[in-house]
């Protein structure tokens, strides 16, 4: 079957968009309140010497 | 360029280098051996699988009021780390850490989606920074344990939400040595508005296993503002969805129909089903087929939507059946 090639651009997203992990709308807020901290840094410090 | 002499020798030596590393490895071995901290690790693994705090005793002696076991396992970190640090000058702290001039966090231990950490909060860094405008609540448990500083901190407790917004109860507390507080994250969020000194904390934290997603509330109105994913191996798994779709990986698409098709998060599914159109016009055309037909999911409709749009665009679309494998 012929199909259609389908341009990303043009599908939609859902209503309500959701954000990348640890993304906030208020970036100055200090984040003392949960572990968001915690989770992204073990990404930013891949040398994980001891832990 | 000015080199200071110590750091001058440190890069001329790379066994000074690799000695500095070795004391602070040893420390933090000598610390997880120590008989108190052992058993906390050991019970770690336990408590991510999902038992309850309760179940796993070493743990729970961390938080609990007026047990000395949290100050002793932090101040045993600190003593070990600080003699090391007396040896080796540009040592580097093994466990991930983090500080912005406000919040310091080290990680002490992890397990899965459990996480211990030291919190610091630093009062005059704190002062400085503008008044929270909003809040958030992310699918995690939190239990804390305030070891040293005294602090004016708010409770938001979310009372009601629906898809725009939420209504709070707020109420303001004090915190100072001893202070334990353990709340379910999904319904409780802490604001620290002012510390004197600073406040340091031990903290254990238990994020759900497939959390759902984080969402930022204003304070003022409770509109809903924002949402983020509540786990990063979704945001991973998105981003991988995204350069394999820019590489044209046409091979990816059975991959994407699966996890768009499987239990996990809305986002997360309905990005993989974009993808998977995008590479594959079949597959996706069936897999966006398969979930808009599904009863009790809540991609239905839009894939309901998407599937009406598409066909009515690429009329040769409703020709296409149901996977016959």
């Amino acid at each position: 079957m012929d199909l259609p090639k389908i341009d990303i651009a043009s599908l939609p997203d859902l209503d309500v968009m959701t954000g990348i992990f640890g993304s906030m709308l208020e970036a100055a807020r200090v984040q003392c309140s949960d572990d968001t901290v915690v989770i992204l840094m073990t990404f930013l410090y891949e040398l994980n010497l001891t832990i | 360029m000015n080199i200071h002499p110590v750091l001058r020798a440190l890069g001329a030596d790379p066994a000074l280098l690799r000695n500095s590393l070795e004391t602070m490895r040893r420390s933090a071995a000598r610390w997880r051996e120590r008989d108190e901290v052992a058993g906390v690790l050991a019970q770690m693994e336990g408590f991510a699988a999902g038992l309850a705090i309760e179940e796993c005793p070493a743990l729970a002696a961390l938080f609990r009021q007026g047990d000395c076991a949290a100050r002793e396992l932090a101040l045993g970190f600190v003593a070990e780390t600080a003699a090391a640090l007396a040896n080796a000058s540009l040592g580097y702290v093994g466990a991930p850490h983090f500080a912005d001039g406000v919040l310091s966090t080290l990680l002490l231990a992890r397990s899965g989606n459990v996480t211990l950490s030291l919190v610091a909060v630093d009062g005059a860094g704190l002062s400085e920074m503008p008044a929270p405008v909003t809040v958030d609540f992310s699918d995690c448990e939190i239990w804390s344990h305030v070891l040293s500083g005294t602090a004016r901190a708010e409770q938001v407790e979310r009372i009601g939400c629906d898809g725009n917004g939420a209504a709070f109860d707020r109420r303001m507390l004090r915190l100072g040595p001893g202070t334990v507080f353990n709340r379910d994250a999904r319904r409780f969020a802490l604001l620290v508005h002012e510390v004197e000194g600073s406040l340091v904390s031990l903290r254990l934290q238990r994020r759900r296993a497939a959390a759902a997603p984080t969402r930022e509330y204003a304070l003022a109105d409770g509109t809903m503002v924002h949402q983020a994913a509540g786990n990063a191996r979704d945001s991973r798994s998105e981003l991988m969805m995204a350069l394999l779709g820019r590489m044209e990986r046409a091979d990816a698409a059975p991959l994407l129909a699966e996890l768009a098709r499987e239990a996990g998060a809305a986002a997360l599914r309905w990005q993989a089903l974009r993808e998977c159109l995008a590479l594959d016009t079949l597959t996706g055309f069936r897999t966006l087929s398969a979930v808009a037909d599904t009863v009790d999911d809540e991609l239905a409709a839009p894939a309901r939507a998407l599937r009406a749009r598409l066909v009515k665009t690429h009329p040769r679309l409703a020709e296409i059946g149901p996977c016959q494998a």
